[in-house]
């Protein structure tokens, strides 16, 4: 007997493994399909394209909103990262705005931990009577372009939509207050549908020691898209009495109204010993 | 607002300036422009669970903060708002009450001990803002108002601006370089101020367009400038002031127009130019007769993520009548800092810095020392000067026309620190800055403490 194939066929029952007890799954080998190749011939978006487009979505998505109405909640919350997070402030506000430049807030609720009722609030936000929604699309503006470092990070098969996820980042080492970001973007009407905020510098060292995370949320109302939620938490630099260090400031915003052809009599300035004008759309 | 908590205040304006919506100037002709593939979709309840997903998420990380809002009592507490609109405050702001103190320390005044007022915001009517203050040294009332109005709300595109001002205060003689609380501290701590003062009385005004890409204003002055004696020279540390006399400013009214502007470059990042001309002459009854012109041009170059190349050059002439009060300076914390604090001055000035700062994430160690991580960083800089023509301080006129002979220019090279403390501008920087003169002259080492952005030479639009 030849010596090598007694050697190969040797080695072939070593290398094979052993019968172990159980079914054995036989390889299908019947049932066999081929896909042709497809050509793609349409160039792909490129970022540069769709920053453009978003830039026009959002300046579309402004100018379709000629009024707007909702209800503000304005929330802070101590102790975030001890054993016991406590609510320390709460204020809610009712918000009218009308082109061009057109603001009436109207103070609902304000609740401060240790306080009485109505008590004037801690934490004054002041609302702009804009509807470019800025701290959503800051980074997407025109004019800020220069400013700030692009790139794709990720897409998303979402029903029969994509959803790009692009990152943003500061240009400039010296900038401290401008934060990176990551922002969802529907690109069915290029409108920025979420935004994660990351500072990696605390825009006030002296107060602030850092920004751990902020959420931007939006929402549909309508045919439009609006905020939902403007979250952040923080830490301060040194513990402050009565507050602690970490806490939690959040915007809500619901109760959309948006359309509704306010009247400008709401917005104008009381005359002593004459009623308000009403809401045209009701109140809440 | 309680004064217990302004801090929160503090923070949350931060918060607000982050959070301040404003709109595009958008037609309807952008929903036209925006192609097929933008228009609007059918609400997609596909799109909506996939946002709520991360929803989720977020209401587990904050918690409290994301609860839904309780709406007991709203409604009426609405209609009730609606219905007064003073009784529920939301108009609150127009005459918002401010005070604070008024503290100053310099040579020609001394101690100056005095109070601030405001009432009103900018915004809305206005703000109105008045001091007053006593002077030790020459025992003399010192004060005045001061009227700023904008129009354009936070983070709109344009604004304008109108700032009036009116009363009697002591000025400094070099326009390009005044420092009021670091000059103050240094004087007091260890009689190191350096700069040159004069008497205002009278009032200027000016009225500014602004939008995200450039600046134009155009502002007006009627003030009587006299000269100040020294009064005070002695501080903490009981040292000889390091300089002992003032430089007299030439008596008279100044009537003075002024135009000025501030452009963004479009083809440098972080790039930016300012120009400012002022006129006095007899046409508008003045008793001085010049014509001061200032350029600047700065920006902010990032490279690899690692370090910013931060250039910036200025270029001044002052035609017409030597005035001391408009002249050109040289010298001190924002210029070159081997030579001292407007020391050298003339009818031209050029001065040029080249700033290579890195980036903060290289300098966590401090995080050790306790100084909040990424607020510290370092540099390396250079810069180049030079002052020419007739000498304000009576010496010798400097050879040059439109530009300095050779031999007039000054160098310097040196090492900075850079402390971000994020207030009063989230911008600005204390600098440590250590300089080594370059040349055969026998200037020395300098040591700088300054509160400055590092484009100091240029004021950029901030929005």
């Amino acid at each position: 007997m030849p010596i090598a194939p007694v050697l190969m066929l040797a080695a072939t029952i070593a290398a094979a493994p052993s019968p172990t007890p159980g079914p054995t799954l036989a390889i299908e080998d019947t049932m066999q399909t081929e896909v042709p190749e497809v050509l793609v011939r349409a160039p792909r978006v490129t970022l540069d394209e769709i920053l453009d487009r978003v830039a026009r979505g959002e300046a579309r998505r402004e100018s379709l909103i000629t009024d707007q109405t909702f209800t503000a909640t304005v929330r802070v919350v101590r102790n975030v990262k001890g054993d016991r997070p406590e609510l320390f402030e709460e204020s809610v506000w009712r918000i009218y705005r009308k082109r061009p430049n057109r603001l009436r807030t109207v103070p609902l609720r304000r609740w401060s931990a240790g306080k009485k009722q109505g008590a004037k609030a801690e934490v004054d936000v002041e609302f702009s009577p804009g509807m470019g929604e800025r701290v959503v699309n800051f980074a997407f503006r025109p004019n800020a372009r220069r400013g700030y470092r692009y790139r794709i990070v990720g897409r998303d098969l979402v029903g029969d939509r994509v959803i790009y996820r692009i990152a943003f980042e500061t240009r400039s080492l010296l900038d401290s207050v401008s934060p990176s970001g990551l922002v969802w973007i529907d690109t069915n009407e290029f409108v920025i549908v979420r935004e994660e905020l990351e500072f990696r510098r605390s825009p006030v060292p002296v107060l602030l020691k850092g920004i751990d995370r902020m959420v931007v949320e939006r929402q549909r109302a309508g045919e439009h898209w609006v905020l939902k939620r403007v979250m952040m938490r923080g830490e301060m630099t040194l513990p402050i009495p009565k507050f602690g260090k970490s806490f939690d400031f959040a915007i809500h915003y619901d109760d959309y109204e948006l359309n509704r052809g306010l009247s400008d009599a709401l917005f104008a300035k009381p005359r002593r010993g004459a009623p308000a004008a009403p809401a045209k759309s009701g109140g809440r | 607002m309680t004064r217990r908590l302004d801090w929160v205040l503090v923070v949350f304006a931060i918060a607000g300036a982050i959070l301040a919506t404003a709109p595009v100037s958008a037609s309807s002709s952008v929903a036209r422009d925006l192609g097929p593939m933008a228009q609007a979709s059918p609400p997609d309840t596909t799109l909506d669970d996939f946002l709520e997903d991360y929803a989720d998420s977020t209401e587990r990380y904050f918690g409290m903060a994301a609860a839904p809002l309780d709406t007991a009592g709203l409604d009426s507490a609405l209609a009730f708002g609606l219905a007064h609109p003073d009784a529920a405050g939301d108009r609150s702001g127009r005459f918002a009450l401010g005070f604070g103190p008024w503290l100053a320390f310099n040579r020609v005044d001394g101690p100056l001990y005095g109070a601030t007022a405001k009432v009103g915001q900018p915004r809305l009517l206005g703000e109105l803002q008045g001091r007053l203050g006593y002077a030790v040294g020459p025992n003399d009332w010192m004060g005045g108002g001061e009227y700023t109005k904008l129009w354009g709300f936070r983070g709109s595109d344009a604004t304008w601006l109108f700032n009036a001002s009116a009363g009697r205060f002591t000025g400094v003689m070099d326009r390009d370089r005044a420092d009021r609380i670091w000059a103050s501290l240094r004087a007091f701590v260890a009689g190191t101020d350096n700069q040159r003062y004069l008497r205002r009385d009278g009032f200027w005004a000016r009225l500014e367009y602004e939008t995200s890409w450039w600046r134009l204003g155009t502002g007006y002055r009627d003030e009587l400038e006299s000269p100040l004696e020294v009064t005070t020279t002695w501080n903490l540390r009981k040292k000889a002031p390091s300089v002992v006399d003032n430089l007299p400013a030439a008596l008279g009214r100044a009537r003075e127009a002024m135009w000025y502007g501030t452009v963004r470059l479009p083809l440098i990042h972080g790039g930016w130019a300012t120009a400012e001309h002022r006129s006095s002459g007899s046409a508008i009854n003045s008793d001085f007769d010049y014509r001061r012109t200032r350029a600047a041009v700065g920006a902010e170059v990032p490279i690899a993520g690692v370090v910013s190349l931060v250039p910036q050059f200025e270029y001044g002439r002052l035609g017409g009548e030597l005035v001391p009060q408009a002249a050109f300076y040289l010298g001190g914390s924002r210029s070159l800092q081997t030579v001292e604090s407007s020391s050298r001055g003339g009818t031209g000035e050029a001065f040029g810095r080249l700033d290579l700062i890195g980036a903060p994430e290289l300098f966590r160690f401090t995080n050790v020392l306790g100084i909040p991580p990424n607020s510290v960083q370092a540099g390396l800089f250079g810069a180049l000067g030079a002052i020419w023509g007739p000498d304000p301080y009576g010496g010798p006129t400097i050879p040059g026309v439109d530009w300095p002979e050779r031999e007039g220019w000054l160098g310097e090279v040196g090492i900075s620190i850079l402390l971000r403390p994020g207030l009063p501008d989230p911008a600005g920087f204390i600098h440590f800055d250590w300089a080594w003169p370059i040349g055969p002259d026998a200037r020395e080492r300098g040591f700088s403490v300054y509160y400055a952005r590092p484009l100091f030479l240029v004021r950029p639009i901030v929005r």
